[in-house]
This record gives structure tokens, sequence and C-alpha cells, in this order.
């Protein structure tokens, strides 16, 4: 397939400013018309420790994962990219600084490892900041540079995205910044080409529409925001603090109010209460702060107040693995809590599905009048990705049966047993709106009972009530993609692995492989009619996550009792695709093509 | 015992042909060769296809980059020598990298050489010996440019023949080292020129050059000291070869133009070699130290070379029967393309 594909590497040290430079390639590219997935790794520790890598993957067309190889890595720090070499593939390239500052031992630099079918280009990036600025620290940016002017990158929208990035910063800062760069890219400009990366104009952006980069939890606040978030509640905690921070700025200029509080326990309750009061509150959160707000879930269930719940999983359990991805919190968000408490749980797939759920998780909460979670990963919240966002907010506001004190015979019984299980709610100060709340079971009034009838009847409705939530429209609960019809394989995904999942199946069906995968993005309820529809057409299941106990399989499993073929994994990172694509292969009883 | 280690500078005809004799006769051992190039080792001698359009630099490509890892030949490239410490068998790379040897093979060719006076314009000219400088005369060339070439070495006329097969103009400015490095015969000038009128190639007076010139349309203009002007779109000085030892400063083997090797290709270091281009012979024949050219010989000396350097004990002898001659159509050949064969 012809056209731009590609997918950069920068490795370095914490400090080195390794991310920034894969952010300025993200947003530069963006800003020149390519389509960019982008997802960087880094250390818990904040300076000076570890590695971080930034891998930017720029394309003409829509791309759904990061490519297990990259085709140029750039070394910030040998000692870390060395590892990364392999990485690269036949005719690709390594850039790397061939001026370092103390001596090496053979095998030090990273020109010792590089593989005969890679092509090295050395530069000496700290030269070229000292030249450039007086000083070596803005050496990310001539390397970046160099990277730029190498393969003719365009050269204006690197320069728009260095004064952006720095906007906030003195003048010297964005000079030399923007002097390093230019350095670079002269140098790269200059320098002979042979590797085989070439980068093709982008195709032009469909008219009326202009897509957008953005991280998932940049896109989650945006669809709070469109959805007009009114109270944000929270405790800081990776990934989710970013979701705290942008909406800490932006929420008093859409007159709203964040508001950090003691701990997590706290930030749910206060999103109840705010929820209770009518207003569209949330909190955003990680597994660690997650597992503190069960109870207030259980509250929030049985009192069947709205509320939305961000949930950015990283690696556990416990403190866990701050900084990697995993996707282990689906029991918890599902089952989290004391009794039976059916809540409404929403995966996006990807970035702009970050915005969608985030927005219509108001609407859910409200129809349904009960804790919604978006259930996030680090992969997820922290990728940019280009999206398309509708210029209009397209989420409904006042969403769900509401009291009116003229619908009223007799006293107000704000836990109707109704058909549909959805009772009107009253909000506080409501004329004839009066009722008790309680985490004790009730009765229709919401005055506390024990009686084992009373107990049967309101449990019946609570989960009655989210039967139709897998009917909600304007939100994809599941997509099936592929081969229509019966199929070899059908994958069932979730979460951020269902892109790896689209891949792997598209390259699984360039190799003859009649196979489709299923994203499903609502897990509770699970939307069962049209994942049994699904696996009727699928002579082979396979369901792929990133947990080590297949913990959606397991939900699966256990609703159809159908035999599913399992991909476990938790190494930190994305699932990688040709791990998806050799099960499809044994799956379908096909072995691996030859190499050309 | 760990294995041993042998780096080879120069990724060359003759750094090749030694790695690849070292590692039949020493499976265990570690073979490093070093390579200013970014390339792995290619056909030089293929070059000219560039200008019949081959851009793929892959095509040029002696081996597969599967060789080197299925051999286990590390070829680190980009890489440049800045010293050698034969006292401590010691190699420091131009970016503070140490490298320490059991056995060292220099084998880093020669490089063309540029008489004195025409240094300052070296930004001006254009040589054939490498991928990228073939991807940049074919670029300045176009269909239809032309090329003057100044000196006219034996390595020049190959490249001038080939271009002129192509159809551009060559004018061959001559000087001293038309022909190097063979010795002809004054009275057999002329039948060698018309040779080389006969392979498309102008030869013009020689004379010293005054200055060259970039200008905009012509591209290149060589200026005679008489006056006299050539124009072109590159203009390709061809002076012989220079050996390329620069790192060998101060390493204390014995040095005059090339590096000195007795008949085995040991340098006055015991655990130095030198192969090709870069290095001087002793011949007793001929009571002197003196270089030997042409692929034959340069991949001879390579395998030599590597074979004493792995226990052996060989000495070279040329394989080479140097000799210019007129073909039957009329056109000049060299001993030296004997890579043709």
């Amino acid at each position: 397939m012809g056209g731009t594909d590609i997918q950069i590497a920068i490795c370095g040290s914490a400090g080195d400013g390794t991310i920034a430079c894969g952010d300025i390639l993200n947003q530069a590219m963006a800003d020149a018309g390519y389509r960019v997935i982008a997802f960087d790794v880094y250390p818990p520790e904040i300076r000076g420790f570890g590695e971080c890598m930034a891998r930017s993957r720029i394309s003409d067309r829509a791309v759904h994962s990061m490519k297990e190889s990259s085709d140029v890595l750039v070394s910030l720090n040998d000692a870390h990219a060395i590892a990364h070499v392999p990485e690269v593939h036949d005719y690709g390239a390594v850039i790397y600084d061939d001026a370092p500052v103390t001596r090496l031992h053979e095998g030090q630099h990273i020109s010792g490892h590089i593989k005969p079918g890679q092509i090295p280009y050395g530069l000496p990036a700290r030269q070229i900041a000292e030249q450039a600025t007086g000083a070596a620290k803005a050496r990310n940016m001539a390397a970046l540079g160099f990277l730029a002017g190498l393969y003719a990158m365009p050269r204006e929208a690197f320069e728009r995205t260095i004064r952006r990035k720095f906007a906030t910063k003195a003048a010297a800062v964005i000079d030399d910044n923007l002097a390093a760069f230019a350095a670079g890219y002269e140098r790269g400009a200059a320098t002979f080409k042979l590797d085989l990366v070439a980068f093709a104009p982008p195709a032009a952006a469909a008219s009326g529409s202009r897509p957008v980069i953005l991280s998932g939890n940049a896109a989650v606040v945006r669809g709070l925001l469109d959805a007009r978030l009114e109270t944000l509640f929270g405790y800081p905690i990776t990934p989710a603090t970013p979701i705290l921070e942008m909406l800490a700025a932006a929420l008093p200029k859409h007159g709203g109010r964040f508001l950090q509080v003691e701990d997590e326990i706290a930030a749910a309750a206060a999103t109840l209460g705010a929820g209770f009061a009518g207003a569209r509150a949330a909190t955003a959160t990680s597994g660690p702060g997650f597992a503190l707000m069960t109870e207030m879930i259980g509250l929030g269930v049985m009192a069947e107040i709205p509320g939305v719940i961000i949930v950015s999983q990283r690696g556990g359990p416990s403190t866990g693995l701050p900084t990697k991805t995993e996707q282990a919190d689906l029991d918890i968000a599902v089952h989290g809590g004391a009794g039976d408490a059916p809540r409404i749980v929403i995966a996006p797939t990807n970035v702009e599905g970050c915005y969608r759920c985030a927005g219509k998780a108001f609407e859910l909460a409200e129809t349904f009048q009960v804790p919604v979670i978006v259930l996030l990963d680090l992969y997820l919240s922290n990728r940019l990705e280009t999206a398309l966002l509708p210029e209009t907010s397209p989420f409904a506001q006042g969403a769900g049966k509401r009291f009116s004190p003229a619908d009223r015979s007799g006293p107000y019984r704000r836990y109707a047993l109704s058909e549909d299980g959805l009772s009107p709610r009253a909000i506080p100060g409501q004329i004839g709106g009066i009722h008790t709340i309680t985490g004790l079971e009730h009765n229709e009034l919401g005055r506390p009972s024990d009686k084992p009838e009373i107990h049967q009847a309101m449990s019946a409705k609570r989960h009655r009530k989210l039967a139709a939530a897998v009917d909600f429209p304007d939100l994809r609960i599941t997509e099936r993609l592929g081969d229509d019809g019966p199929v070899d394989v059908g994958v069932l995904a979730w979460g951020s692995t269902a892109g790896e999942a689209r891949e792997a199946v598209e390259r699984a069906r360039a190799e003859g492989i009649r196979a489709a995968v299923l994203k499903v993005v609502m897990l509770a309820p699970l939307p069962l009619a049209a994942i049994e529809a699904f696996l009727a057409d699928a002579r082979e299941a396979l369901v792929c996550e990133l947990n080590y106990e297949g913990q959606f399989a397991n939900l699966v499993t256990a609703a159809t009792a159908r035999r599913l073929d399992r991909l476990d994994a938790v190494p930190g990172v994305p699932m990688a695709v040709g791990r998806i694509v050799e099960a499809i292969r044994r799956l379908a009883g096909r072995e691996a093509p030859r190499a050309a | 015992m760990a294995a041993k280690h042998y780096v080879i500078i120069g990724n060359g005809v003759a750094g090749n042909a030694a790695a690849a004799v070292i590692r039949e006769r020493d499976a265990g051992g570690r073979i490093t060769i070093v390579s200013l190039g970014a390339l792995l080792f290619y056909d030089r001698y293929r070059l000219p296809e560039v200008i019949e359009g081959q851009t793929d630099w892959r095509r040029f490509l002696v081996h597969p980059p599967a060789y080197y890892e299925d051999s286990r030949i590390v070829v680190r490239r980009r890489c440049r020598v800045a010293q050698v410490d034969p006292a401590r068998h010691l190699l420091t790379l131009g970016h503070r990298e140490e490298m320490t040897y059991d056995a060292l093979l220099v084998a880093s060719g020669g490089r063309g050489h540029l008489p004195m006076a025409l240094s300052e314009f070296a930004p001006l000219l254009e040589r054939f010996d490498s991928y990228r400088q073939a991807m940049a005369v074919a670029a300045a060339l176009g269909a239809d440019g032309g090329v003057v070439m100044l000196g006219g070495d034996i390595q020049g006329i190959a490249v001038a023949r080939k271009l002129a097969a192509a159809g551009h103009r060559v004018t061959l400015v001559p000087s001293d080292h038309l022909f190097w490095p063979h010795r002809v015969a004054f009275e057999a000038y002329p039948r060698y020129l018309a040779a080389l009128g006969q392979m498309g190639i102008e030869v013009v007076e020689g004379g010293a050059v005054e200055r060259i010139e970039a200008t905009g349309e012509v591209g290149r203009r060589v200026v005679m000291e008489d006056g006299r002007t050539y124009d072109g779109k590159v203009v390709m000085p061809y002076y012989g070869l220079a050996p390329a030892l620069d790192f060998m400063a101060g390493s204390g083997v014995d040095t005059e133009r090339g590096l000195l090797v007795n008949p085995e290709l040991r340098t006055t270091d015991e655990s130095i070699w030198a192969a090709g281009d870069v290095c001087q012979i002793w011949s007793a024949e001929e009571n002197a130290y003196r270089f030997y050219y042409g692929w034959t010989n340069v991949k001879a000396m390579g395998e030599t070379a590597a074979g004493n350097m792995t226990g052996g004990g060989e000495t070279f002898h040329t394989f080479l029967d140097e000799r210019l001659a007129v073909t039957e159509a009329g056109a000049l050949h060299s001993s030296f393309w004997d890579y043709e064969r």
C-alpha cells in the first residue's frame, strides 16, 4: 500500500526533553494535515531516572494502533535507546548524537548496535545546540530539527508548534528552541538521505471538518465541557491528573468549578452530592483511587443518583505500575462494591470515543439515574490521536425522567416501581419533591425498609432499569468491523486494545483469513444480543485484553457459555498487533506468510 | 579463552575480503569493520548505473544485510577512526568510543588526490567514488550535461568513458597524472589519446588551471592560465590517489606515503596489518616499497592479510600485469579495470 505510514520513536532519559520532542512532532504533523497516533512511555520518577520513549505514527489515513516496529529511532540517550534499536526495521533509520562529551567504552555508543540493514545518521546535537543558543539544553530541539530536515517535514508547522508550546515561557526560551531547531533542520536537510522513509503530502481534509490532535484525557475534558459539566471533584493520581489539571483551568471559564478534595472517597461523595442537587458532576481517578470510591458507587446505585466517574486504568494491584497501561480494573468497575450494585460502564476505544463517551455519560447517568463509569486506560489517556470532533456539542441536556408537581397524585414516590424501572427524579428545592434518600434499602418513598419483598422488588428495579441502556441512541455500544457474515475468527475487544485488534484483523484479512472484530464499548450492562450475534458468526472466537485474568472474557463466558480463546497479557504497554495476528492465524489454521 | 577481536578499518574490497577469510579461519572470533560510510559494502564499479537512472543503492550491495548477521560481522558505519594506539591495542573513534583489538587490519583505501592549487575550489568539484557522489553528479548533469575532467588518471578515465557512453559531453584537461598509475612511454601517448577520442572523450591541451567558477546556467567553468575556458555541469578532478591514513599519525607505525608493510602485509607493529590502496609493500625485486592497485590485487591483499592475522604465513604477490592497451575496436583498456571481468 502506498502513501505515508511512518512510525518515529524518540528515546531518552527523563529530563532530556524526549516527551516534548514527541509532542512537537505530533502537533506539527497533525497541523500539516497528517493523521497521527502517538503514545509516550515514561518512568514514574520526575527527572533524572529511567527511560522515556515517545512514539508517533504518522499516516495519511486513519490508523488505530501503534506499529510494532518503527521506521526511525532518534536517540537522545544511548543507554536507553540501544535496547530499542532492534525495533527499527531494515532500511529504517537510527539518528543519534555522534559527539558525546565523555569517553565511552566499546559498546556504549549506539552506533555499535545498529543492525546491518538499518541506516545510521550521526549528528553533533549538543554542539549544534551550543552553537545556535550558547547552551546544550536545546539539543533535543537540534535532534528534532535534524529529523524534520532529513525528511523534509513542513518546517513552518514545527516552528508554529514550538511557539505555541513555549508560549507561556520567556521569549528567550522560544528563541533558543527555534534556533536549535533551525540549526538541526538545516543540518538534516543537507544530509544525504539513504533510508527508505519518505513522507508523501497528506490528503486534503474533508470539507467542513478539520481534524484535531489531542490526547484521550484532553478528549474527555472536551466531552465533559461540551456536555456542560458544572462541577468536578478530584484528587490527583496518574494517569488521570491531566484531566483534573485541564478542567481546573477550563471550568471557571465555562461557569463551572473544580474542587480538589482530600481523597477519592470525598471526590466520589461530592460528585454524588452535586448530582443529587441536579448538577452535572464528575470525578476522575485511577485504579487505587477508584477502589476507594466503590462504597460511594454503591450509594449512588442505591439512591439512584447520577454521576460520572472517569477511571483511567494503570498497572495494578495497589500502587502497581503508575506509568504503565493495563485493563485490569474491569472487574471492579463492573462489580466493585457491596451488594448487587448494577451500574453503567462504558469504555471508549479511541480518542474520539473518549470525547463521545465522556459527554454521553451524563445522558446515561441522568436517564438511568445511576453512576456511570467511563473506563479509560493509560494508553488511551495519554496517547495523542487525530480526531474529528463536532463543531457544536452533540450532547443533550437534562436527560431522563424528571419530577413534575403537575404529575403528582399523592405523595412523591421517588422510587416508584415503574415498568421500565425508571422513576421521576426530583432535585432538592422542587416544590412537592421532598423525599428521603438513604443508602439503606428503601420503599418507593425512599423510606428505609428491610422487608424481603421490598428488597426483592427494588433490586429488580435497579437491574431492570438498565436493560434499555444497551439501546441508548447516538452511542456506538458495539461496532463490528471486518468481514460480514460467517468468519473463521471473530475477535472481541474493548478499550484501547480494540485498536490493535482492528489492525490485526485487517492484517489477517489481507492474508486471506475471514475475520472480524467486535468493539464492545458498553461493558455493563453487557450488550448480549450483539455479542451473541457476533459469536454465532464466528467459527472461533478470541478475546484480547491487557489483564492477567481475562476479565472481559470471563464476563462474556459467564453470560454466553461460549468457549473463548483468550489472549491476555500485562506487558505495561499496548498489546502487540503481531501477537493478535498470530493468534488469529492459529485459530484459522493458517501459517504466517513467507517474507518476500 | 576470550574470543580474539579482529578490527578492520575500511569497508571496501580488501576489508570485506579479509572479514570473510577471518570468519572461515576463526569461527569464534569477533570481527568488526569500521567504516566512514553509511552503507554496507557496495560495488562502486557499478555506480555509473546511477547515470542510467538506477538510483536504488540496494542494487549495488555486494552482500545483503543478512550476510553480516549470519557471519557475525559487525559493521560500524559512519564511524571515523580518530587515533590508533598500538601499545594499548586501542582504537579511539571520532565519537570518543574506545575499542580494543587483538589484530588490526588497516584497509582504509585511498582518496582522490587534489593538487594544492585546486584545494580552494574543492566545493565546486565532484568525484564519482561513492554512491552519494554519483547521485550528486547524476543530479547535476541531468539528461545532457557536460563534464570537464581534470587530470585524467585511469580511474577517472573509467568514469569518463561511462559518462560519454551515456551521452554526456566529456572534456578531459590532462595533467601529469594522465593514465596514472600506468607509466606510459612518451611515444605511446598519441595512440592512447586517439583511443580516448574513439571513446567519445574530447582531450584538450593540458596546462595549469587558474580557477574554477560557478556559473549560473552553465554550472561550472574551468579557466586555464592561458585564458582558455571549459564549461560543464560538473568538474571532476582525477589526479591519482592518496592513502587515507590520517588516524595513524602518532601511532609509531612506519609510513612513507602509505603504511609500510612486509610481503606478509604486516606493518612495523606486529598486531597491525594493512591491505589495499593504503599500503606500500616491500618489493625485494625493486628494492623499494610500492603500491599495487586494481580490484584483484586489493582483494588478494585483504585475503592474504586475513590469513596471516589468523596464523598463516602467506606472502602477497601481484596477480595483475599492469598494462594499458588499445582494443581492436580502438578503445582504451586498462588492466586496472579488472573488476569488469
